[in-house]
């Protein structure tokens, strides 16, 4: 047995120390108590990254149109490719995997081409938290640890398990530390609460606004109250509540986190949350998994670009397509030369070529965490047949990084301004409203399927379902067929899936964010329909990691 | 001897411990959550019970409780995949699923000094491996505040 290798954790911003040791057979991770932001303690993302490096679905050889080829070959087709197209036919968009350096060389490789279709692909809300509100401070870990206050918009245990050790510790520590949680879901995190304001889904920044102006009008003037609670569903006496406890004058933190599928206006959802931490003078944490700035090209703009055959290369890299997004796929149907990156082998369908990369895990990086700047070193050497990003990227040019665009700072008033837009929009209303949950990483196969739907008891009833029956859930873009799963965590009317596994997030048609013009993933208009399947017996439904 | 015991009011049911007991026995996590209610979401594991009734179904005498440890564990070589521990687990905490024709049982990470991985991977510290004895000394219900989804707690 080696000396175990040390590194930070790559999977969010929460920066934890955590390694991994190898036997010379397999890797087994390691729990580095002595680290500062976490003691040993990791999430179930964390505790995965040994799998990541053992997978046995690694890609280690480039695939063209599902095919095996060779390095050399891909070498000679992209840079074909290349001498083919003129630069305003090349696209390159960048997503999850790629570091702050990657992202200032794409920056300068795209000046180098003279492209302007650079577009940053993280479609997820959490990107929303790239607009900044001005005068916010950023929380420190001291500054949750001393919160006698706190707001959680959005499910930020969930998001960050680690992080909310901490949170727990303070609001434990004194019996009149408060916390207050703004969510369309009554989540487990929701139970910590002593004030929890359930919305309806996607209308989480009307709520928060409220509150905002309930706290101190000066930072949210014009702001109707009554309007914007009954537009969220909330009750003004709750609102009255939390502002009481945001608004004394303790310490305190505001957190916010979203999901995929749960939030309408990411950009708002994290403003209005902002606005609060002004109103009430707490430093706040947007809680993500990553941070990407985005590119000077609209990734919607990008995709509409392909829809038209104006793009005839695509140059992808990053760890989500063609996984996460592969609803994006028919898109890429119109451009002629398609080359992605990838850690994991993609679906034989997948056209193009896909290069396989070597791993976050595997390779030295710098970087940001919420609590400062961090340094990762590899924990693993790279498997045979990967090659390092930066080497692909030199068959593109041989640009050096030019900066990276800052978050957008965005003023008060301004976001004013969007909340009135957003309340003058049309909100899906139907009679069932489909809403997602990003429980763990969803590491092919490593956690259970999320083959569940969750609803409510009232809703069970009345479509005559047990928790042994199963529910087909049909959205504008997709169908499935769950397993119901009777919670009150969802109001009447509301049906929750995991969006960890692909096949979930198909049910969610992306849609562009009114606001800012990006793209998300929001709640969604469904239809259902109880079908004959039943569960065969000796548990059909327990799952064995293959 | 040392048991896993569960600090209730700070289990967030991330999985984390499920997660890491994955993490290392690949194919199967020995600890498994199990819905308390539909808010509470808590971590099963073995009990390590002193007179384990799985030990007792078991045909092959698979199964064994170290007296010095107090740990039971399974051979893996000898076990035939009957499923009797399974049915005789009064927690249900073996699961009857089959992995490699074996069932799966905890065996408090007895390969390892640092003690179980679900416990040092717990994110808020609600999983803990203490002394008997140090459990045994806890007045039940100290330190346990109600935790209340409806809001209404306003004191």
């Amino acid at each position: 047995m080696r000396e175990p290798t040390r590194t930070t954790c790559p999977f969010c911003l929460n920066g934890c120390g955590s390694g991994v040791e190898y036997n010379g057979v397999e890797h087994k991770m390691h729990y580095f108590v002595d680290a500062e932001v976490n003691k040993g303690r990791l999430c179930p993302r964390g505790n995965s990254a040994n799998i990541v490096i053992d997978h046995r679905e690694r890609l280690c050889r480039p695939l063209l149109d599902g095919r095996d080829t060779t390095w050399p070959e891909a070498e000679t087709l992209v840079r074909g490719w290349l001498s083919e197209v003129k630069p305003e036919e090349l696209a390159i968009v960048y997503s999850r995997g790629r570091d702050a350096e990657d992202v200032r060389r794409l920056h300068g490789l795209a000046a180098e081409l003279n492209t302007p279709n650079l577009a940053c692909g993280h479609i997820e809300p959490e990107n929303g938290f790239n607009y900044r509100l001005e005068g916010v401070a950023d929380a420190t870990l001291a500054d949750i640890e001393s919160a006698k206050t706190m707001l959680l918009a959005g499910d930020v245990f969930n998001t960050s398990p680690v992080a909310s050790w901490r949170m727990l510790d303070a609001r434990y520590r004194d019996r009149k530390n408060r916390v207050v949680v703004v969510d369309s879901v009554r989540t487990r995190q929701a139970g910590f609460a002593h004030v929890f304001i359930q919305v309806r889904p996607g209308t989480e920044p009307f709520a928060l606004l409220s509150l905002a102006a309930l706290i101190d009008p000066a930072v949210a003037p014009g702001v109707d109250v009554g309007r914007f609670a009954e537009l969220a569903g909330a009750s003004r006496q709750q609102l009255e509540a939390a502002a009481a406890i945001l608004g004394s004058d303790t310490p305190g933190f505001v957190g916010s986190a979203m999901h995929s599928g749960r939030v309408r206006y990411p950009a708002l959802h994290s403003l209005a949350s902002q606005l609060v931490a002004r109103a009430g003078a707490k430093p706040f944490t947007g809680f993500r998994e990553t941070e990407l700035p985005f590119g000077p090209m609209r990734f919607s703009d990008l995709r509409k670009a392909m829809g038209e055959g104006r793009i005839r290369m695509l140059f992808w890299t990053g760890g989500l397509f063609p996984f996460s997004y592969s609803e994006l796929l028919p898109e890429t149907v119109g451009v002629e030369h398609v080359v992605s990156t990838a850690i994991f082998r993609p679906d034989p369908t997948v056209r193009g070529l896909v290069l396989p990369m070597t791993a976050e895990l595997e390779r030295a990086s710098v970087g940001r965490s919420y609590w400062g700047s961090i340094e990762r070193s590899p924990l693993a050497s790279p498997l045979d047949g990967t090659r390092p990003f930066s080497r692909v990227l030199g068959w593109f040019g041989q640009a050096e990084g030019r900066g990276v665009l800052s978050s957008t700072a965005v003023a008060a008033t301004e976001v004013l301004e969007m909340a009135e837009r957003a309340a003058g929009l049309a909100h899906p209303e139907g009679e069932w409203l489909l809403v997602g949950e990003k429980k763990a990483i969803g590491l092919r196969g490593f956690h259970d399927p999320e083959d569940e739907v969750a609803v409510c008891r009232a809703d069970a009833v009345r479509i005559g379902v047990t928790g042994r029956n199963y529910l087909r859930v049909k959205s504008l873009t997709a169908e499935r067929e769950f397993r119901v799963r009777i919670t009150h965590a969802v109001p009447a009317g509301v049906l929750m899936v995991g969006t960890n596994v692909h096949s979930n997030r198909c049910l969610f048609p992306l849609v562009e964010d009114e606001l800012t013009g990006e793209f998300t993933v929001a709640p969604t208009v469904v239809a259902v329909e109880k079908t004959e399947r039943v569960p065969v017996a000796n548990g059909e439904n327990l799952s064995v990691w293959t | 001897m040392k048991r896993i015991v569960l600090k209730l009011d700070y289990c967030i049911g991330c999985r984390s411990c499920e997660a890491a007991c994955r993490s290392r026995f690949k194919v199967e996590a020995r600890i498994r959550h199990g819905e308390a209610t539909t808010d509470a979401l808590l971590p099963q594991g073995c009990r390590h019970c002193d007179e384990p009734l799985c030990a007792a179904a078991c045909p092959f005498q698979v199964i064994v409780k170290n007296p010095d440890t107090g740990v039971v564990r399974k051979s893996d070589f000898h076990c035939v995949g009957c499923r009797s521990c399974a049915l005789a687990c009064p927690f249900g905490v073996i699961p009857p699923s089959l992995v490699r024709h074996m069932s799966q049982k905890c065996t408090l990470c007895s390969d390892r000094l640092d003690g179980p991985r679900c416990v040092q991977t717990c994110p808020t510290g609600a999983l803990q491996f203490i002394e008997e004895e140090e459990q045994a000394g806890k007045k039940a219900g100290a330190g346990f505040a109600v935790r209340s989804v409806h809001g209404r707690r306003l004191q």
